[in-house]
């Protein structure tokens, strides 16, 4: 695996890891408002779900070191 | 009869917020693979300033409050990755000569004393 590709994996981990904390946290945040009463148990629940999920993503992104990852690019109206 | 159509209407009021949340993130696949949550990281990016701007442009003709402006943050043209890289390959070389090196010195170091001692 070449450094800058390495660069790239990390770079999409750490995006990676603090989108799916922060939305773990927000549904814990709505959950914890509209049923369980504003506990705490439920931020903690779903940013270490969150949490959890990223850490898999990425460790399946640096073991399979020969997938590609495709860009989405928009289609341009003619 | 009242108090059980009232919360009936809070259940189903909490249960279409929480759901709508939760179909946001389905929809926006923010808990799905790398890839998409990169992509929706950098939306966010380019749509969240100038929405936050608007809203504050908004706030501020209604109520006729000024908020000042910032300065402008101050650019820096130091590459940072480019010295990090640098620094970790410049220290990890210099710790795998280090052996070699020190044998070497203080090999010098002995020969030197010999010589001075004789």
């Amino acid at each position: 695996m070449s450094e800058s590709e390495l660069g790239r994996k990390w770079d999409r981990c750490l995006a990676d890891a603090v989108v799916k904390i922060g939305t773990g946290f927000g549904l814990g945040i709505v959950f914890s408002l509209t049923f369980f009463k504003r506990r705490m148990w439920p931020l903690a629940f779903g940013s270490g779900m969150g949490l959890g999920m990223a850490y898999s993503n990425c460790q399946h992104d640096f073991q399979a070191p020969y997938l590609l990852h495709g860009k989405y690019v928009k289609e341009q109206e003619q | 009869m009242v108090a059980r159509v009232w919360s009936l209407m809070r259940f189903l009021i909490k249960g279409s917020v929480a759901g709508g949340a939760v179909y946001l993130v389905y929809d926006q696949e923010l808990l799905g693979p790398s890839d998409k949550s990169q992509a929706a990281l950098q939306k966010a990016g380019e749509v969240v300033p100038p929405a936050m701007y608007q809203f504050s442009q908004y706030v501020c003709q209604q109520t006729g409050l000024q908020i000042p402006q910032l300065p402008a943050p101050p650019k820096i043209d130091f590459p940072i990755r480019d010295s990090w890289n640098a620094g970790i390959m410049t220290v990890m070389s210099a710790l795998s000569v280090a052996p070699s090196k020190a044998r070497e010195y203080s090999k010098e170091g002995w020969e030197y004393v010999k010589a001075r001692t004789k």
